[in-house]
């Protein structure tokens, strides 16, 4: 299993940006598009999306298996809790005329119900183009600087720090044990039933925790011992924006700002052709 | 004759540098961990995570802020290296944040001084199942960020992840707690 963090959009427009610019875009588009109902306000917003991410130029191959995986999944629950099932409730998909009904569940689908669900998918998918860039676009040694810098206290920023690069070390010792216990002949017994399944787990789960707290006193005290947190920590990595930045910042919060209106002072439902 | 070095229970809320460390372990173990887990069908992105032990177990154990800090970062790097979104689901990455805090809360206020370990094991498993109902309390907020109805909410989100995971605080987080305590004594802890 690979968790280090893959830095792979280095030199695009977003590799270039200050990374709390990626930090931020990504927060006031989720504040823009979060009750959208409207399939054609969404698609607009998701073309803006789109060239967001192109910006980033993360290379198709190495993300394929991520979009095949957030494709499956979101697919599979809009499906399941909009078209198969009534599970999100909408008042505009009960009073819509039923185009047929599904099969198993007796679902009544509407134009309506297709609307709406083409809204749920296309805003699931365009909220993780604005986040990709986060995971592939921002070196994982600027994480720490970079909530810092977003006034997270400095303890806390040198916490997430720490945590990316503990990420590769837990995931490699988690190999080790599992490997460990194969060549001893003990093989995780494979079963559908989920007591089973848990405590097939435990002997991964408890060997991989003790081993990592017991890492993390030494590190903790290798901490003490060079004074951390007797004075103001600094960082070597300095961060400023530049006009840029302010450019793409104040483009995202005008979108923000135009969506919030559009949602109170506008007529945001689901749009039936 | 043998002798234990037990140093002083540092105040709850102070950020340290163990409390640093043990934080961002947590963190890591549980986005690594987090990893294997399963999407029960028919729900709101609902896993059954196994790993999710491991926030309550770093409550209990460690403190708020480390219970708190795993829940929130280790479901925010969950998410992000699924590819879900940073923070799309920021809410639900809250309420993991709550559940840690408030397994740490309820331990330092209710069983932080019960001796006997199958006593104390029973009221971790208690604790846990407790800050789980709690913390997940949050994710109501599906209901103004998604426009889902309360029925909707309780059916396919915040009910399957009660019942998926309540085997998990009940199992794992004191089989965790368990195996932690005679090295927590051995090393003065």
């Amino acid at each position: 299993m690979d968790v280090t963090p893959r830095y792979l959009g280095g030199d695009s427009f977003l590799g270039r940006r200050d990374p709390r610019v990626l930090m931020l875009v990504p927060v006031f588009y989720l504040v823009g598009v979060a009750r959208i109902d409207d399939v054609r306000v969404i698609l607009a917003c998701a073309l803006v999306a789109l060239a967001y991410y192109h910006a980033a130029r993360i290379p198709w191959r190495e993300v394929r298996a991520n979009w095949i995986f957030i494709l499956a999944i979101v697919t599979i629950t809009v499906l399941l809790n909009s078209v198969f099932t009534d599970a999100m409730q909408i008042e505009a998909t009960k009073t819509a005329e039923p185009l047929f009904t599904m099969p198993l569940t007796d679902n009544a689908v509407s134009a309506a119900t297709l609307s709406y669900s083409a809204t749920l998918l296309i805003r699931f998918l365009a909220l993780a183009m604005v986040s990709f860039p986060i995971a592939f676009c921002v070196a994982p040694g600027d994480l720490g600087v970079t909530f810092a810098r977003l006034k997270v206290s400095q303890r806390l920023a040198f916490g997430v720090d720490l945590t990316f690069r503990f990420l590769p070390s837990t995931a490699a010792g988690m190999q080790e044990i599992i490997d460990a216990q194969r060549v001893r002949g003990y093989d995780h017994p494979r079963t559908s039933n989920p007591v089973k399944r848990l405590r097939s787990l435990k002997p991964i789960v408890i060997p991989l925790t003790v081993n990592a707290l017991i890492d993390a006193e030494d590190t903790s005290n290798a901490m003490d011992l060079r004074g951390f947190g007797a004075k103001h920590r600094t960082w070597m990595r300095e961060l400023a924006f530049d006009r840029t930045d302010y450019l793409v910042l104040a483009f995202f919060a005008a979108l923000t700002v135009a969506l919030l209106s559009y949602k109170i002072f506008g007529s945001d439902v689901v749009w039936v052709p | 004759m043998s002798t234990e070095a037990v140093s002083p229970r540092p105040p709850l809320w102070e950020i340290n540098s163990r409390v640093v460390v043990f934080a961002a372990v947590g963190a890591a173990l549980y986005a690594v961990l987090g990893l294997i887990s399963f999407t029960i069908p028919g729900t709101q992105l609902v896993d059954v995570r196994p790993a999710f032990a491991l926030v309550m177990f770093f409550g209990i154990r460690f403190g708020p802020i480390v219970g708190l800090f795993t829940g929130l970062v280790g479901n925010i790097v969950i998410d992000t290296i699924k590819g879900y979104g940073t923070f799309t689901y920021w809410h639900w990455s809250v309420s993991n944040a709550l559940a840690g805090l408030l397994a740490a809360v309820l331990f330092a206020l209710l069983a932080s001084r019960i001796k006997r370990q199958a006593w104390r094991l029973i009221v971790v498993g208690i604790i846990a199942e407790l800050a789980l109902a709690l913390g997940f309390l949050f994710s109501i907020t599906d209901m103004w960020l998604q426009g889902s109805a309360f029925e909707t909410w309780l059916a396919t989100a915040y009910g399957p992840l009660l019942v998926s995971n309540t085997l998990v605080a009940l199992i794992l987080t004191p089989a965790l707690d368990a195996v932690w305590e005679p090295i927590a004594a051995r090393v003065g802890r």
